[in-house]
C-alpha cells in the first residue's frame, strides 16, 4: 500500500464498476437487437467488442482490463445496422479505441466520444459499407440507418416499441430497452441526470418548433416533427444515455452539461431537419464533444466561482 | 473494501445520493471507563516538565507547562496518580492507579467571573477536544464580540459516537460548560447542535452556515461572524474545570473497526497507550491492517506507543478489506469529486490547473474517498494550494 494523505476508507468504487455497470446497463438493448436479428447482431457486436479490446490490448495492457474498451466496442456496434458487414465493425471498434481514445493519450483523455468519433468517421470514409444493403431489407422495415428510406414508417406505436420493430441501427430498434438500460444508469447516478434530461427535452421542443425545411427526398419521417418520433427514433437515446453521458468526453460542471446537452440537441435536429444526412445523432455528439472545452472554460473559469454554500446533501 | 461493499455503495448511493457512510455502529454503546492502563504517555513537546523522574504525583496535578513568553499556552496535567517513571524530551510517562471521578453536578456557579472562567481553562489545559487542539482560552479571551456559542456534537467522521454517547449521558454537564463559555465571551445566545449528519457536515464552517446560515469568510475564523463552536468534550471538560476543579486528565473516545472485538465507547485516561487499548478492546493485530487515532477519514496511523491525546476521538482498527485501495487509475471526468464536495469545487479540474478556490478547499477528503479513480486527490489538491499560494 502506498504512503496515503487523506481518508484511508474509500467508496469502494472503481473506474472497472463503472464499466461494468454501463455493460449491465446495455443488456436489454442487446438482448432485444439478437431476438431481432438473430446471428448477425451477435457477430456484429462480437466483432466491434473484439476489434476494441484488441487494439486496446496492443497499446495499453494497463488498461486494457478497466472494461472501457469493451463498452465502447459495444456502443460502436449498437451504431451499426445490423446490414453491415463483420468487417465494419472489427475496423470501426478498432477506429474507436486506436483513433477515438489512445490518439489522444488514453482513457480520460479523449476530447471525442470514440464510438461516435469512429462512426462518423467510417461513414465518411466508406459510405458503401452502411448502406450496402438497403435493397435487402429483413422484415421489409430495417434498413440501413434510421428511418431514411423509410417515408411510410411513421409515429410508432406501444407494440412498435416494445417489439423492437422500429427501424434503425441493432442499438435502436428496441428504444424502450436503451431507456431502460439509461433509466437504470441515471438512478445509480453512474450518469447525470441532467444530460439525458435536457438534451431529450430540447430534442422534443426543437421538433415541436423547427420550421421543416426543403423536403428531401426520402426524409420524411423527421420533417413531420411528430416529437415522440424524434426520440425514440434514431440514436437519439443512444447519444443521451451513452455517448453524450459519458462523463470523459461531457463537461464537467452541472451547469456546462446542460449546455453541452441543449448543444448537442440542437445540432442533432438541425442535421436532421435540414441536411440529406439522416440522423445526425453521432455527428452531433462529435460537434458537442468538441465545444466541451469551450464550456469547461466558460463554467469553470469565466462563470461564477464556486458557490460558498455547501450543497445539501450533507 | 470488497467489491460486494461497492455494490451496497451503489444501492446506497441511489437511495440517499453520493455520501461519506456514517457506520456509527456503536451510537447505543455507553461510555465505559477502561480498566487503569499500566502507565500514561503524556505529550510534552514544547512544555517544560514541572516534575522529576521518581517523584511521587497526584492525579490532576501538573506535569508540564509553556515556556512563560510562549503565545498560546498549554498545560498538562497527571492522568494517572501515581509516580512520574520517566521524563524526556518529548513525552512524560506516569505509572500508577485512575484518580477518582468527582460525582456529577451541574449549573453554573454565581458568582464565576468571565476572567476566573478563562484563567481556568487555561490552567485547566483545556483544549479543543474535537481534534483542532487549539487552547480553548485563546478562544474564550479573543476580543471579537462573540453572539453565538455553538456546542458541536456532529462528530461527522465515520464509526465516531463519543460525542453522542457523552450528549446522551452527560447533557446537562455539557450545557453547564457552553453556559460558562457564554458567560466568558458575553453570548446571548448558546446552542448544542447534534443533529445526524453526513462526513463532512461536522465541519465547523459547514455547521456554522447550516445552523445559522452565515458564512465564515474564506481565510477568516468563525468568530469573524460572531461565533464560538466549540467541541461536545470541550464543554464538558470546561465544566468539570470551572465547576469542580478537575483539569483535562481523560476523555471519551469511540474504539471501533472490524478488527475491534470489544467496540464502544470508552472513557480512557489521557496519555493511554494504544497498546493498552488493544488489550482492552480486543484489537485483532493479526486482523488488523491498520489501527488509526482518529477517525477513518482525517486520523493518521499509529501504533502501539502512540498515546491518546486530548484531541483524538477515536481510535479505529481496520482490516485489510476495509482499508481503500487507493492504486490510481485515469480520471474519468466524472465529477463525482465535485458532488460530494461540500463547497461544490471542481476538485479534478483545480487539480489540474489551480485556480485561487482551491483555498477554500478544507481537505476533508470527500472526493477522495469517493473518486473511482482512486486519486490522491488530498496530496494533489495540497500541491494546488501551494501553486496558488505562491501567486500572492
Ligand atoms: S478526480 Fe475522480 S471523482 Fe473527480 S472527476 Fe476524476 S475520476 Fe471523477
Ligand atoms: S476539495 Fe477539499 S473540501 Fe472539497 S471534498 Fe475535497 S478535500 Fe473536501
Amino acid at each position: 500500500m502506498t504512503k496515503l494523505i487523506g481518508p484511508i476508507i474509500h467508496s469502494g468504487k472503481t473506474n472497472r464498476m463503472m464499466m461494468v455497470l454501463v455493460l449491465v446497463s446495455l443488456a436489454p438493448s442487446l438482448v432485444a437487437a439478437v431476438m431481432r436479428f438473430g446471428f448477425a447482431a451477435a457477430l456484429l457486436v462480437i466483432c466491434a467488442l473484439a476489434g476494441a479490446w484488441l487494439t486496446e490490448l496492443v497499446i495499453d495492457r494497463r488498461q486494457a482490463f478497466d472494461g472501457s474498451a469493451v463498452v465502447t466496442g459495444v456502443i460502436f456496434a449498437l451504431l451499426l445496422p445490423v446490414t453491415a458487414p463483420w468487417w465494419l465493425a472489427l475496423i470501426g471498434g478498432m477506429l474507436a479505441t486506436g483513433l477515438g481514445k489512445h490518439a489522444f493519450g488514453g482513457l480520460g483523455c479523449n476530447l471525442f466520444n470514440p464510438a461516435a468519433l469512429s462512426r462518423v468517421i467510417l461513414m465518411g470514409l466508406i459510405p458503401g459499407a452502411w448502406f450496402i444493403s438497403t435493397a435487402v431489407t429483413i422484415d421489409g422495415i430495417t434498413t440501413a440507418s434510421p428511418l431514411a428510406r423509410e417515408s411510410g414508417l411513421l409515429a410508432p406505436t406501444i407494440t412498435g416499441l416494445l417489439s423492437g420493430s422500429i427501424p434503425g441501427t441493432i442499438g435502436q430498434v428496441a428504444p424502450l430497452a436503451v431507456l431502460a438500460g439509461g433509466l437504470m444508469l441515471v438512478s445509480l447516478r453512474t450518469i447525470d441526470w441532467r444530460i439525458p434530461l435536457t438534451f431529450l427535452a430540447t430534442v422534443a421542443f426543437l421538433a415541436l418548433v423547427l420550421p421543416p425545411g426543403i423536403r428531401i427526398e426520402g426524409h420524411a419521417p423527421w420533417l413531420l416533427g411528430n416529437p415522440l418520433l424524434h426520440l425514440v427514433g434514431g440514436g437519439t437515446l443512444l447519444a443521451a444515455f451513452y455517448m453524450l453521458s459519458d462523463p470523459v468526453t461531457a463537461p464537467f460542471t452541472p451547469g456546462g452539461r446542460i449546455i453541452f446537452a441543449v448543444v448537442a440537441a440542437l445540432a442533432m435536429m438541425l442535421v436532421r431537419f435540414y441536411t440529406p444526412y439522416p440522423d445526425g445523432a453521432a455527428l452531433a455528439v462529435l460537434l458537442a464533444n468538441a465545444s466541451v472545452p469551450l464550456i469547461d472554460r466558460l463554467t469553470l473559469e469565466l462563470g461564477p466561482p464556486p458557490s460558498l454554500e455547501p450543497p445539501d446533501n450533507l | 473494501m470488497s467489491s460486494l461493499d461497492w455494490v451496497f455503495s451503489s444501492a446506497r448511493e441511489a437511495l440517499y445520493g453520493r455520501q461519506v457512510p456514517r457506520l456509527k455502529t456503536t451510537r447505543e454503546s455507553a461510555i465505559i471507563t477502561i480498566p487503569t492502563p499500566r502507565r500514561v504517555r503524556l505529550l510534552s513537546d514544547g512544555l517544560n516538565p514541572v516534575v522529576e523522574v521518581g517523584q511521587a504525583i497526584e492525579g490532576g496535578k501538573l506535569v508540564a507547562r509553556s515556556p512563560v513568553n510562549e503565545r498560546f499556552q498549554r498545560r498538562i496535567h497527571a492522568s494517572l496518580t501515581g509516580t512520574v517513571t520517566a521524563v524526556r524530551e518529548d513525552h512524560i510517562i506516569i505509572e500508577g492507579d485512575l484518580p477518582e471521578r468527582p460525582p456529577l453536578t451541574h449549573g453554573v456557579p454565581e458568582w464565576i467571573a468571565p476572567e476566573a472562567i478563562r484563567d481556568t481553562s487555561r490552567e485547566a489545559g483545556l483544549i479543543g477536544m474535537g481534534g483542532g487542539m487549539f487552547p480553548t482560552y485563546v478562544k474564550l479571551s479573543h476580543p471579537a464580540p462573540i453572539e453565538v456559542v455553538l456546542v458541536n456534537g456532529c462528530e461527522s467522521e465515520p464509526y465516531l459516537t463519543c460525542d453522542h454517547r457523552v450528549l446522551v449521558e452527560q447533557r446537562d454537564q455539557a450545557n453547564c460548560g457552553a453556559e460558562l463559555a457564554m458567560r466568558a465571551v458575553g453570548a446571548r445566545q448558546g446552542m448544542i447542535v447534534d443533529r445526524e449528519i453526513n462526513y463532512p457536515g461536522g465541519y465547523e464552517r459547514l455547521l456554522i452556515h447550516d445552523t445559522l446560515g452565515k458564512v465564515v469568510p474564506k481565510r477568516g475564523l468563525p468568530r469573524d461572524v460572531g461565533v464560538l463552536v466549540m467541541n461536545v468534550q470541550s464543554a464538558l471538560a470546561l465544566h468539570e474545570a470551572v465547576c469542580l476543579g478537575r483539569p483535562l486528565i481523560d476523555r471519551v473516545i469511540t474504539v471501533d473497526g472490524d478488527a475491534v472485538g470489544r467496540p464502544g465507547n470508552y472513557r480512557v485516561p489521557i496519555g493511554t497507550e494504544l497498546g493498552h487499548l488493544q488489550k482492552v478492546c480486543e484489537i485483532d493485530a493479526a486482523k488488523a491492517a491498520m489501527i488509526l487515532t482518529g477517525g477513518p477519514m482525517m486520523g493518521t496511523a499509529a501504533d502501539e506507543a502512540t498515546p491518546v491525546t486530548g484531541g483524538t476521538g477515536a481510535v479505529i482498527a481496520l482490516t485489510a478489506e476495509e482499508l481503500g485501495d487507493y492504486r490510481p487509475q485515469p480520471c474519468i471526468r466524472c465529477g463525482q469529486c465535485m458532488e460530494v464536495c461540500p463547497y461544490n469545487l471542481p476538485v479534478a479540474h483545480l487539480v489540474e490547473s489551480p485556480h485561487k478556490v482551491v483555498l477554500d478547499c478544507i481537505e476533508c477528503g470527500a472526493c477522495q474517498f469517493t473518486c473511482p479513480a482512486r486519486r490522491p486527490l488530498i496530496e494533489e489538491l495540497r500541491r494546488a494550494k501551494a501553486v496558488v499560494t505562491a501567486w500572492d
